[in-house]
């Protein structure tokens, strides 16, 4: 490891630990660190953000890309929601962002999201291939169902609704347990992956000089 | 006054300090990183879908990655880049990278030049891979660049206009591309290749995200998408099955130690809470 390396274990190393000491209890260590971590990022988007304006809009319009100027305008109203009296204004680029992003998203969600994903719940049922794809496509056909009646709240939830419902639910709470065991082991990932370098990098490499 | 509920077993076990449940878990994830064991690895399908959807293009075909790659979440999807970065040079392949997210230029110059290295595979930047940088493209700039790649990117990385650059002379939308490989953090945004590239122009398109990102993709595999990649779990998968070994295995092994202290704690937590239940009605 060179010196630059060394240094960047070190640093890298005084934060990681910054914030695992929170795990004992909340200290001045743990703030100073989350405080730095979280104003370097802000520092490093702003300057990006800041290079992406001179780069997209002010330099082509400096060489003649007079068009740009709408974009620019409407960007700069947004920030009179600074200003209470004059927050109106941001509505225009607010509507325009809306506007673009259903039209571009509206044909793709229809068929995309929609039938195709309907299309793909039936199908299969009657394309499988084996038992275990039958099986398959018949529960996600009846999970696809009974959860949709679960919401449903036009009508009481009772008799054959009431039972779809009470089945929806089920199928929801194990998406919902799905999910949140993939949030878990997503966070021990993070965390993982924080230990390999103070392991790795930091004592193996930068203290130990371990290859 | 309130009478104290005597301490038995079931409230004992229900107020273990959760700093115990830190430890166990430290000690349990740090003995695989000190000495690696290398937990067999099972390939799923999504896995062999996204492997076999680049192993079976006709060489010289024009794969599309899409870079959204963030720091604060490398190490969750790190195994996945390198596998794939690696199995997209080792063929003769063109491949062009833009990044949706600032960090995702970082992190690709750190891979590509520092681990990955395309020339140690003889390939030539602008010959057979070209990085057009970063553009703050979101869905809509996902759809104006399949429509024209120059449009969003009228240069490279390093300022290069793109006709100057040999490898995208003939390139410039989605007729000229063979396969999107979309990588992203955000659960939702895999709907942006589904709804850009495949329901108009019925692009192939196989995804990388993060493993609770997971549940989110799988619907659309593998009629939409021909395969997917979510988290460090099926990073390891992808190292095992193209044979390129990476950050992927320690991080599994680590990850299935740390589990079982969660499991541990998790069946304290429902003792406890059974126990003081039917305790309460006797």
């Amino acid at each position: 490891m060179n010196f630059w390396e060394i240094l960047g274990a070190w640093v890298g190393a005084f934060f990681v630990i910054s914030v695992l000491t929170m795990l004992w209890k909340d200290n001045p260590y743990f703030r100073f660190g989350q405080q730095a971590i979280i104003g370097a990022t802000i520092a490093h988007y702003v300057l990006f953000n800041m290079k992406n304006v001179l780069n997209m809009a002010l330099i082509p319009i400096s060489k003649g890309n007079v068009i740009l100027v709408v974009p620019l305008i409407l960007g700069l109203l947004m920030y009179t929601r600074l200003s209470p009296d004059h927050a109106w204004f941001s509505k225009y680029p607010t509507s325009v962002l809306v506007g673009v992003g259903i039209g571009v998203m509206i044909a793709g969600t229809l068929r995309g999201q929609i039938i195709d994903q309907v299309k793909a719940t039936v199908v299969d049922i009657f394309t499988a291939g084996t038992t275990f794809d039958l099986m398959n496509g018949i529960i996600i056909a009846v999970g696809t169902v009974t959860a949709i009646t679960f919401w449903l709240f036009t009508r009481e939830h009772k008799g054959a609704l009431g039972a779809s419902a009470k089945i929806g639910r089920i199928f929801l709470m194990v998406s919902l347990g799905t999910n949140w065991a993939g949030e878990e082991v997503w966070y021990l990932t993070q965390i993982i992956g924080r230990l390999i370098f103070l392991i790795n990098v930091w004592i193996k490499g930068a203290i130990l000089g371990m290859a | 006054m309130v009478e104290k509920e005597p301490a038995n077993i079931w409230i004992k076990l229900g107020n273990i300090d959760y700093r115990w449940l830190y430890a166990l878990s430290f000690v349990l994830m740090v003995i695989p990183i000190l000495r690696p064991i290398g937990l067999p690895t099972l390939v799923s399908e999504p896995t062999k879908g996204y492997y076999n959807a680049i192993v079976s293009l006709p060489p010289g075909s024009v794969v599309a990655v899409s870079f959204q790659g963030s720091a604060a979440l490398l190490d969750e999807q790190e195994a996945q880049f390198i596998a794939t970065w690696k199995i997209l040079f080792e063929r003769d392949l063109k491949v062009i990278f833009y990044c949706p997210s600032s960090d995702g230029v970082i992190i690709l110059n750190e891979e590509l030049e520092k681990i990955v290295k395309p020339e140690k595979y003889g390939k030539v930047y602008g010959v057979d891979y070209v990085r057009l940088g970063y553009a703050p493209l979101g869905e809509t700039g996902e759809a104006a660049l399949a429509t024209n790649i120059r449009s969003v990117f009228p240069t490279d990385l390093y300022g290069t206009p793109l006709d100057e650059i040999p490898m995208m002379k003939d390139i410039n939308d989605h007729t000229d591309i063979d396969l999107l490989i979309f990588q992203h953090t955000a659960c939702t945004s895999v709907e942006w290749p589904i709804r850009q590239w495949v329901v108009p122009y019925g692009m192939k398109v196989i995804t990388m995200t993060l493993g609770c990102c997971g549940p989110m993709a799988a619907p659309y595999y593998p009629k939409q998408i021909l395969g997917f990649l979510a988290g460090s779990g099926m990073g390891t998968e992808l190292e095992v099955l193209s044979g390129h070994p990476g950050p992927g295995a320690v991080m599994s092994d680590a990850k299935n130690f740390g589990v079982l202290g969660l499991l541990v704690f998790l069946v304290f937590g429902n003792l406890s809470y059974l126990g003081k239940r039917f305790g309460r009605k006797e």
